[in-house]
Formats: C-alpha cells, sequence, structure tokens
C-alpha cells in the first residue's frame, strides 16, 4: 500500500516537473537555474538609501547616488536592457 | 509616469548588469527582438548597451550606470529590476519586489498619484503658491463662464 502512494506521489511530481519544463522551455529552465540571481537584499523601508559611485551615459563623468536626492522624492528603476 | 510626475519627483533609471545575456540565460523573447548582448567585461561595455537601450526605447528617463563591479546592485539588491521610492531626506519609503514577477509600476503610480492627488503640483514656494492661484482662478472663471 506504502509503495503504491510514494509511486503515485513520485508521478505527479515527475508530471508536474514535465509540465513546468515544457511550459517555460528547457533552456528557460536551466538558465533559471543556473543564472538566476534575485535577491531580496538587507535594506529595509525605513533604512537610508546609501551612495554609491556610478557612472554617466558617456562612460566618463562619476556620479553620485546621493547627488539625486534631496528637495523632491527619488524613483530609483534598477533594470538591464536584456 | 515620469512625463506625468517628472517636475515634482526625480526619476533615475540605474542600469544594472544583464539580465538575459546572449552568455547566460538567453531568452528566445531577446532572441526575436534582436536583444542579443553578452554579459559586458568592462564598465565601457556596460555604457554602450546601455547606450543603445536608450536610443532604441527613446527613453526619456535619466540613466546612469552601475560600473562592472556592480556595487549599486550590491546595495540595492536591484537585478533583473526592481523599483524603490526615496524621500527627500534619503529614506526609503517603498521597496519593490525583485521582477519580473514583483515588478509594479502600478504601486509607484499608486505612491505618486496619493502623494500628489489630482495631479496638483505641491505649493512649496511663494511662487508655485501663485501659480495655483493663478490656475485656480482660470478654472474658477471657467466654471463660472460656462454656467
Amino acid at each position: 500500500m506504502l509503495k503504491k502512494v510514494l509511486l503515485a506521489v513520485l508521478v505527479l511530481v515527475v508530471g508536474a516537473v514535465a509540465v513546468v519544463v515544457a511550459k517555460m522551455g528547457p533552456r528557460n529552465v536551466i538558465g533559471m537555474l543556473r543564472y538566476d540571481q534575485r535577491q531580496e537584499g538587507k535594506l529595509k523601508v525605513g533604512d537610508r538609501a546609501p551612495d554609491v559611485s556610478l557612472v554617466a551615459l558617456d562612460g566618463q563623468s562619476p556620479v553620485r547616488l546621493g547627488e539625486a536626492i534631496g528637495n523632491r522624492p527619488l524613483v530609483l528603476v534598477f533594470g538591464s536592457f536584456t | 509616469m515620469y512625463r506625468r510626475y517628472g517636475d515634482r519627483v526625480r526619476f533615475l533609471t540605474l542600469y544594472i548588469k544583464e539580465a538575459h545575456p546572449t552568455d547566460e540565460w538567453q531568452m528566445d523573447s531577446n532572441e526575436k527582438e534582436q536583444v542579443c548582448y553578452p554579459q559586458p567585461k568592462t564598465t565601457a561595455e556596460r555604457v554602450a548597451i546601455a547606450n543603445d537601450f536608450v536610443k532604441r526605447f527613446h527613453y526619456e528617463i535619466p540613466v546612469v550606470v552601475d560600473p562592472i563591479e556592480n556595487p549599486a546592485n550590491a546595495l540595492y539588491a536591484g537585478w533583473p529590476e526592481r523599483f524603490y521610492i526615496v524621500d527627500e531626506k534619503g529614506v526609503i519609503l517603498y521597496k519593490g519586489k525583485p521582477g519580473p514577477f514583483g515588478y509594479h509600476p502600478e504601486e509607484i503610480e499608486a505612491w505618486l498619484s496619493s502623494r500628489f492627488p489630482s495631479g496638483e503640483a505641491p505649493a512649496k514656494s511663494s511662487r508655485n503658491s501663485l501659480r495655483l492661484l493663478q490656475r485656480n482662478a482660470r478654472i474658477a472663471a471657467l466654471t463660472a463662464s460656462s454656467r
């Protein structure tokens, strides 16, 4: 009886994994397993936004994030082209 | 959003490491749209992709680039995309979840519309107050004349 239940669970799990892989595409699944770098990070609401050195789009001029803070609220949008 | 609130709120895009470069987690959708770049190995390479991005989308929001050592991403955990709102004193008011599933522009929009209801500018200086008064007077005049 126990063996049958275990077998049924195994079949269900394998089936579910197969569905997920088929839906996402195998390349996407491998990519996610190897390269997913999503993190929650340590910053919390109420913390001071840490300053950091950045570069302008000319590739030369240094920019400090702290320069953007003050007199108006600041919306930060993190992202990339890809 | 940027066009609507850009005069009262500063928007800044932090261009960070690629989410789906060709040599890592390549996406079919990026191949279709010919957004194919390997993960940059230098800051200059990342800056070049950021400039391509701005050109392709005629992107209006100011962009700054996280150097190749990824200091901003390390502090803010921005990868692959994420929103923050920081107040005038530098305190974090809102921290979004990482994208794509936690990336919700509508939450930013909701915050903006509650902070600046009905799109009215805050009357901080006397000049702003004056503008607001003048506008209200015009609206009052228009309302009166249409009655």
